[in-house]
């Protein structure tokens, strides 16, 4: 006998144990070979070790087979076969198939195998919830991901020309505590930040040339101090958020396209041309009078509002800075560090009363790179003035804005750009009392508006009071009436 | 009443529920596990995709079209200068930007709408505006003054000075910005990559006839604001030279882009132009020779200057050319 015959008889085959297959020894044909006679050709040696590798993945599958078959949906019913039979019979269709129509009867189920711990759970998750209401919808409104109102920093301006210069009087602390009161109710509300800055006239300016361009300086503060915020407000003093309810998100930002406009030309009080064309005017502009790239020649600048770094609402006279956004970019930075300048200064602080507001203007008109990144808001969006502020207010058409179409002609009074003027049946959302300390009553408007904005914004308990006091007060009124008229 | 008792659950039609309720989610989490790879892989294709989307757009924004010159060599030229001195101009720029495959753009002072009264030079500013609209996607603009001229083109300007490394080891740090005595110093750590404006300091102070900028929003607001009506209106006594101090003086945003490397890199002042530093003087082998001054000043005349250092510049090119 050679060594290349197989050395066992009785396990037959080759002397790995794995090579026995229940095949071999089913057909026998492994003996056949091993009976000593038959030599061990090449051929078979092949078709042995293609049957082995052959064996081999079937005994893969072999060993996993229930695994595998168990892990797919319609093989998991074993031995059940015929209970499904029969639910098909009565034509249910297949359990798995329905698992969503079935889900509301799953979770019947499951509540009431554990009833009762599921009660107290749920019980206590709802306590919490109306306990810690205010709580949990601050933290969620704030949360940069979520609500996003971290993202959003409030300068308030507080003690405007105060200090030094002069001193302020009953009604000036009543404003300031309002309006701080109003911010402060609208903040934490929404979850944003409030940074109130004193703007007293303070020493270290009084004798500089700087005296009183503070703006620039405060909202470099504020960014400063609040790192992780993207827009910064600015509100002056005398300005009121009438609608607390309404988020800066869903009332501008998260549609920045069509609550600004960046084309100057659609309302453009000061005339500013655009696109712009060299400086002079001159009409026989030498040959490169437009040098500009495209881009600041556009009226949209590139039409993204995610290039917007500032948006400035413009009242009757040009822009106006009682009440605008600015936002942390290279770009801001660039606009912080050029909006003053001690040349500009020497030769226009006589001119530009207005300071910081007339300095940008300036800039606006004279220095192309800022206009891609400015986008203009209507003024009644965030801004909105009292009647007797930039003339009378005119009042909202018969139909209201929605019925004004640019084509027909219609007078559009107070909608759309040119609105200016604050509109209770339209429910605008601040008002800033602007230019009140100049022959209007400041405390009269701050109240008159405080009150407003409470009685618009009651409660529906407090509405039913208060129908329920005018009804029976009218009633009372009526019964006096006929009793006096009985009795004349 | 007593219950009935049968020996084994009786079988019914109608499917427990409980069997049903404790297989289902079973075969379903173990779908679910089988599953769980391919979903997660599906996930995070999706997120690769996402990834490569985004890098996609934000090298949009980069993206330079074949053929973009690395550089746009300006100079404003004053067309009442004679044709020759004109021509010797354009033809020494143009041999040095075709060696390196840069750009070049001579506008006239006269071409842009300044504001009456102001000085000419100040149509340096628009002329830079210009050739950053005329090549959007070219990263730099080298300004050269009308009184320079390239004398050793063999290097590009790449090599000799824009490389961030490079930069960073040449640039001058903590230096006052105008000598000798302004407290603004140049910042004293300042990476090669942020930088975005170079020049060299000569004497008196910033000297503008030689500068690069890197073209972007960092440029069009500072090439706008240098070219403020207020500034041109002002009377700077070396009109937009001064500006040009006065704003990187008193703007920390400009201030943090500016690099100054020494005079004889970029600027060399030829030996009789006043105001070079000691070591600022032209020598041979420097890349620029300026005439620092020749046309502001009544007595000297730029082309007679010019005459030796041009002749010299020709002689290396031929020489170059015959090899």
């Amino acid at each position: 006998m050679s060594l290349d015959r197989s050395p066992s008889r009785e396990r037959g085959g080759w002397s790995s144990p794995g090579l026995t297959t229940p095949f071999e020894e089913a057909n026998g044909k492994s003996y056949g070979g091993l009976d000593g006679k038959q030599d061990v050709s090449w051929a078979k040696a092949r078709a042995n070790s293609a049957r082995v590798q052959d064996s081999q993945g079937q005994g893969f599958i072999s060993r996993h087979y229930r695994r595998l078959s168990e892990s797919l949906p319609h093989f998991a019913h074993g031995g059940q076969e015929d209970r499904f039979a029969e639910k098909e019979k009565l034509g249910r269709g297949r359990a798995s198939r329905t698992s969503f129509k079935e889900l509301p009867r799953r979770l019947g189920l499951l509540l009431s195998r554990r009833r009762k711990p599921v009660a107290v759970f749920v019980l206590m998750l709802l306590a919490v919830f109306a306990w810690f209401q205010k709580p949990i919808s601050y933290w969620y409104r704030r949360t940069s991901v979520l609500g996003g109102g971290s993202k959003f920093v409030i300068i308030l301006a507080a003690n405007q020309g105060g200090g030094v210069m002069e001193w302020k009087g009953a009604r000036e602390w009543a404003i300031e505590r309002d309006s701080v009161k109003n911010k402060k109710r609208y903040v934490s509300e929404w979850g944003y930040e409030l940074d109130i800055v004193d703007m007293s006239t303070k020493k270290r300016y009084a004798h500089e040339w700087r005296e009183s361009w503070e703006k620039v300086d405060v909202i470099r503060n504020a960014m400063r101090k609040y790192p992780n915020a993207e827009w910064f407000w600015w509100l002056d003093l005398n300005t009121f958020v009438m609608e607390p309810t309404y988020s800066l998100q869903s009332h501008i930002f998260n549609h920045l396209d069509r609550t600004t406009y960046r084309d100057i030309n659609v309302y453009n009080p000061l005339h500013i041309q655009h696109p712009p064309n060299g400086t002079s005017g001159d009409p026989n502009a030498p040959q490169y009078a437009n040098y500009l790239d495209p881009e600041c020649l556009s009226a949209e600048g590139d039409g993204d509002p995610n290039s917007i770094n500032l948006i400035i609402p413009q009242d009757c006279g040009g822009f106006n800075l009682g009440s605008f956004f600015v936002r942390r970019s290279a770009w801001t930075d660039r606009l912080l560090d050029i909006w003053w300048d001690p040349v500009f200064y020497e030769q226009k602080h006589m001119e530009w009363e207005h300071k910081e507001q007339d300095a940008l203007e300036y800039i606006y008109t004279n220095q192309p790179w800022v206009r891609p990144h400015v986008a203009f808001i209507s003024q009644r969006l965030v801004n909105a003035f009292p009647n007797g502020a930039c003339g009378d207010d005119r009042g909202l058409p018969d139909g209201g804005c929605a019925a004004v179409r640019p084509g027909d002609g219609l007078d559009p009074k107070e909608c759309g750009v040119q609105g200016i003027h604050y509109q209770e049946r339209a429910r605008d959302f601040v008002v800033n009392m602007a230019g009140c300390e100049w022959g209007r009553d400041c405390w009269g408007e701050m109240y008159n508006f405080r009150q407003l904005s409470n009685r618009l914004n009651r409660s529906r308990w407090e509405r039913f009071k208060d129908w329920w006091g005018d009804s029976m007060e009218k009633s009372k009124a009526e019964s006096e009436q006929q009793q006096q008229q009985q009795q004349g | 009443m007593p219950r009935t008792q049968f020996p084994y659950p009786r079988k019914s039609s109608m499917p427990s529920p409980y069997t049903s309720a404790r297989t289902s989610p079973y075969t379903r989490r173990r779908t679910l596990k089988a599953l769980a790879p391919y979903l997660l892989a599906g996930l995070a294709l999706l997120c690769l995709l996402i990834w490569l989307g985004s890098g996609g757009s934000s090298s949009a924004a980069t993206y330079r079209p074949p053929g973009t010159p690395e550089v746009v060599i300006v100079t404003t030229i004053d067309p009442r200068l004679s044709e020759s001195y004109k021509k010797n101009i354009k033809e020494n720029r143009q041999d040095y930007a075709s060696r390196h495959g840069y750009a070049t753009f001579f506008p006239n002072t006269t071409d842009y709408d300044l504001m009456p009264n102001s000085p000419e030079t100040w149509s340096t500013i628009p002329a830079l505006r210009h050739a950053m609209t005329k090549w959007p996607h070219t990263p730099w603009l080298f300004y050269l003054t009308g009184t320079a001229l390239i004398m050793n083109p063999a290097e590009s300007l790449q090599d000799k000075v824009l490389e961030p490394r490079k930069l960073e080891s040449m640039m001058i740090t903590d230096r006052p910005v105008v000598p000798p005595d302004s407290v603004i110093k140049t910042f004293s750590h300042l990476r090669g990559e942020r930088v975005d404006f170079v020049l060299t300091q000569d004497r008196e102070g910033l000297a503008g006839g030689s500068l690069l900028i890197r073209t972007g929003e960092w440029a069009k607001f500072f090439l706008d604001a240098w070219y403020d009506p207020l500034y041109r209106s002002y009377n700077f006594q070396k009109a937009e030279g001064h500006a040009l101090e006065h704003i990187v003086q008193w703007h920390g945003t400009i201030l943090a882009k500016l690099a100054l490397v020494p005079q004889r890199i970029l600027n060399s002042y030829s030996r009789d132009s006043g105001g070079g530093n000691d070591d600022g003087l032209y020598q041979e082998g420097d890349f620029i020779a300026n005439f620092h001054g020749c046309q502001r000043d009544q007595s000297r005349n730029c082309e007679e200057e010019m005459g030796p250092l041009m002749n010299r510049w020709r002689e290396l090119r031929d020489q170059e050319r015959r090899k």
